[in-house]
């Protein structure tokens, strides 16, 4: 079998690649769903505090991304954590990104599912997304990772779509009233969970360190994106408040979805279809850019990251994953209880990626800078 | 290289076709054999049950048929009426749902949640109450107006695009939100069929999902102004031999304990005159003025005392208590005081002069 060069690095990425990679990260699958979820007004002020704090993790993001033993890539892992803890360490990582890769593509398909093809299989949804996230995949991480622009310009335009919503008929500000909490309850804890989780993300960039190369201004680009997401989650939220009012906000399954199919257009009827459509891009685009750390994170495991990697390895692990796919769609994503569980299951480890990669890997690389001293 | 990627995915889907053993496409929506359905009309059936009708095949010129049937539930009447036609009839265009008076006094929750979670089936859906028999009015015209479903279709949509004050068009998103919304009150049209006649009656209000009354004349009108569209573009007053035209309103509320000031700013102009005074003279237009305000004050009360005994509140008056730093009144709360309330109306009438003063 030949060789297959997944992980070469051939160029540089400029600054924006990061604010493109971080708010496209962080607009994936929940921010989709969030507004049922967050459902009273008061919960816009919880998005900008979330928000606040995403950019306080930021800055611990970007101190990383200025430690050189990060951008060697997997030697530095040995060096920060030792042959041993870097297996164990990429095994735990695998389990939090399979979860992510499901949650995300199942929800997705789950979506079109429901909108687009309700009489299809929804396996066959699923394998055609796999099948189109291995041929960007298979493009290698370079390529993978320029995806992103062609992705943010196919998707971020959407969020133009919302504004028809701040103005009257469908306007009205007492729907947004009251505006602070009148009530605090485990609910709404769980909100705000939701959205530290939707916000998760550029904690995987780390490992994009080696790719990204060295950024001299990483903490700017990392705000933009980060800023540019609240941003979308705001006028995502108090658009949805307006158009279903609070009370019936929570009983529509998919709002944003729900939202854009109210518009009309003369040329165009379902221009919900068309933004579902489109949202295959950025899936796609997680999907592959997932995939190729799970797959790296699956050499590390076993213990062959420093072989050159074959072709067959990858194709087993793609079968391997599209399989595990189909079977988890097959259980438990089509009943009710499963698909929540799963939800719950990716709100918890979202949040808790997000919150201690990064200051996890900060720690180790203070600690070996102390011991290098 | 390349060679093996392709093989190995061709594999790879070859396997799942095998594995599903189904074609993916289920629905056939090839347009020469689909009926696209513009209207569904619901009616009380016999022993209970719904007759449920529509006009086939729409905007495709061919001797229309009306097919109705009696139902158990909706989506039956879907089914059935695949099996005595030759098109199949899909919802994806599904404009209008006329649902019959004594249906809508039942309650609409069972109706409209069907056609809610359907997907296909677009929240701006028009719905509209019918007083008499809609099937029969549609049968007799089925051939002096072979697309009167669709005209009908675009007259719904006419007047709601611009709020003009003839009609309250209501859609699907915007009753379920009004009915799920607390300190609100979902509204629809109430139209009336005869053989010969389809006429806008008024307004329906509804407690809960129940239709309680109609609103109709100058109660719709002022109905219009107060809270729907703040606009009406001809307002005739008999009594007075005046039309006011082109009026639009500013509605400023204050709530105080038990009593309400509803204070209405009327913008317009006299559009026909056909009584004694001289309106050209400026006193005696002034006079009129006062008429006007008189006659709308009257009206206004004895609209909001009819709300008052029907206990809804379709003006909304009561999210005037909505403040951004208080926890909202619940809606049996606001009931309560809503039936207690004093009404003091106030018309503030600015009707433009013919002629300049010089």
């Amino acid at each position: 079998m030949k060789a297959i060069s997944l992980y070469n690095k051939t160029s540089a990425f400029n600054g924006i690649y990061i604010v493109f990679l971080v708010n496209r990260l962080q607009m994936l699958y929940f921010v989709l769903l969030q507004a049922t979820f967050l459902v009273y007004p008061h919960m816009i002020w919880a998005i900008v505090a979330v928000g606040a704090l995403s950019q306080i993790n930021l800055i611990l993001v970007s101190k990383c991304f200025s430690s050189e033993l990060l951008l060697k890539g997997y030697q530095g892992y040995v060096e920060l954590f030792g042959k041993q803890g870097v297996r164990i360490l990429a095994g735990i990582g695998l389990l939090f990104l399979i979860v992510k890769i499901i949650v995300t593509v199942l929800g997705y398909m789950e979506m079109v599912h429901y909108f687009v093809f309700p009489s299809m299989d929804s396996n066959w949804l699923i394998l055609s997304v796999l099948l189109l996230g291995y041929y960007v995949a298979a493009k290698g991480m370079d390529n993978t990772i320029r995806y992103v622009s062609i992705v943010f310009l196919c998707t971020f335009w959407m969020i133009g779509l919302v504004f028809p919503f701040f103005f009257p008929p469908i306007a009205s500000i007492y729907d947004l009233f009251p505006l602070v909490p009148t009530s605090w309850t485990f609910q709404s804890w769980k909100g705000v969970l939701l959205i530290w989780s939707s916000l998760s993300g550029p904690e995987y960039l780390l490992v994009l360190l080696p790719w990204l190369g060295k950024q001299q201004k990483s903490l700017k680009y990392l705000s933009i994106g980060n800023a540019i997401s609240v941003a979308e989650y705001l006028l995502l939220f108090i658009a949805a408040i307006l158009f279903f009012g609070s009370h019936y906000l929570d009983k529509s399954k998919f709002p944003v979805k729900s939202m854009i199919r109210y518009l009309q257009s003369p040329i165009f009827e379902r221009i919900d279809i068309l933004m579902v459509s489109l949202h295959i891009f950025l899936v796609v685009f997680a999907f592959s850019i997932f995939m190729l750390m799970f797959y790296g994170g699956l050499r590390i495991v076993m213990g062959r990251s420093l072989q050159p990697g074959k072709l067959t390895g990858f194709v087993i692990s793609l079968i391997a994953l599209t399989a595990v796919m189909i079977i988890l769609n097959e259980w438990i994503w089509k009943g009710y209880t499963g698909t929540n569980m799963l939800l719950e299951l990716q709100i918890w480890l979202g949040a808790l990626t997000y919150l201690l990669v990064p200051s996890f890997f900060l720690l180790a690389i203070k600690r070996k800078e102390r011991l290098k001293l | 290289m390349k060679r093996n990627y392709c093989v190995s995915l061709l594999v790879l889907s070859g396997v799942f076709i095998l594995i599903t053993g189904c074609a993916p496409f289920v629905e056939n929506n090839r347009i020469e054999e689909i009926a696209p359905v513009i209207f569904w009309s619901i009616d009380q059936g016999e022993e209970g049950r719904l007759s449920i009708c529509t006009l086939v095949p729409p905007l495709v010129k061919e001797k229309k048929r009306l097919l109705t049937q009696n139902v158990h539930l909706l989506k039956e009447g879907g089914k059935l009426f695949n099996l005595i036609y030759y098109r199949e009839l899909k919802l994806g265009q599904l404009r209008m749902l006329l649902v019959n008076e004594e249906v809508a006094k039942q309650g609409l929750n069972s109706l409209i949640n069907t056609l809610f979670i359907d997907p296909e089936v677009s929240p701006r859906l028009y719905l509209v109450i019918i007083k008499g028999d809609f099937e029969a009015y549609i049968q007799n015209q089925l051939d002096k107006q072979p697309n009167l479903d669709y005209f009908l279709y675009r007259m719904f949509k006419h007047y709601e695009e611009k709020h003009q004050g003839e009609m309250s068009i209501v859609n699907l998103h915007t009753f379920m939100k009004n009915l799920h919304t607390p300190l609100s009150v979902p509204f629809l049209p109430v139209f009336k069929a005869g053989k010969e006649s389809f006429t806008y009656e008024g307004t329906a209000f509804f407690r809960h999902d129940a239709m309680i009354a109609t609103a109709s004349g100058i109660d719709d009108q002022i109905m219009q102004l107060l809270s729907n569209d703040h606009y009406l573009r001809l307002l005739p007053i008999p009594s007075l031999s005046v039309t006011v035209g082109h009026i639009r309103s500013k509605v400023r509320i204050k709530l105080a304990d038990s009593s309400a000031a509803v204070n209405v700013e009327l913008y317009g102009r006299v559009e026909e005159y056909r009584g004694d005074k001289d309106i050209l003279d400026h006193a005696e237009a002034t006079e009129l003025n006062d008429q006007i305000q008189t006659y709308l004050e009257k009206h206004t009360l004895e609209l909001l005392q009819k709300m008052q005994r029907w206990k809804v509140d379709p003006l909304e008056i009561g999210r005037h208590t909505m403040t951004p730093f208080t926890k909202p009144m619940s809606d049996e709360a606001w009931l309560e005081k809503w039936q207690q309330l004093k009404f003091d109306v106030n018309y503030d009438i600015d009707i433009q002069p013919f002629v300049e003063k010089k």
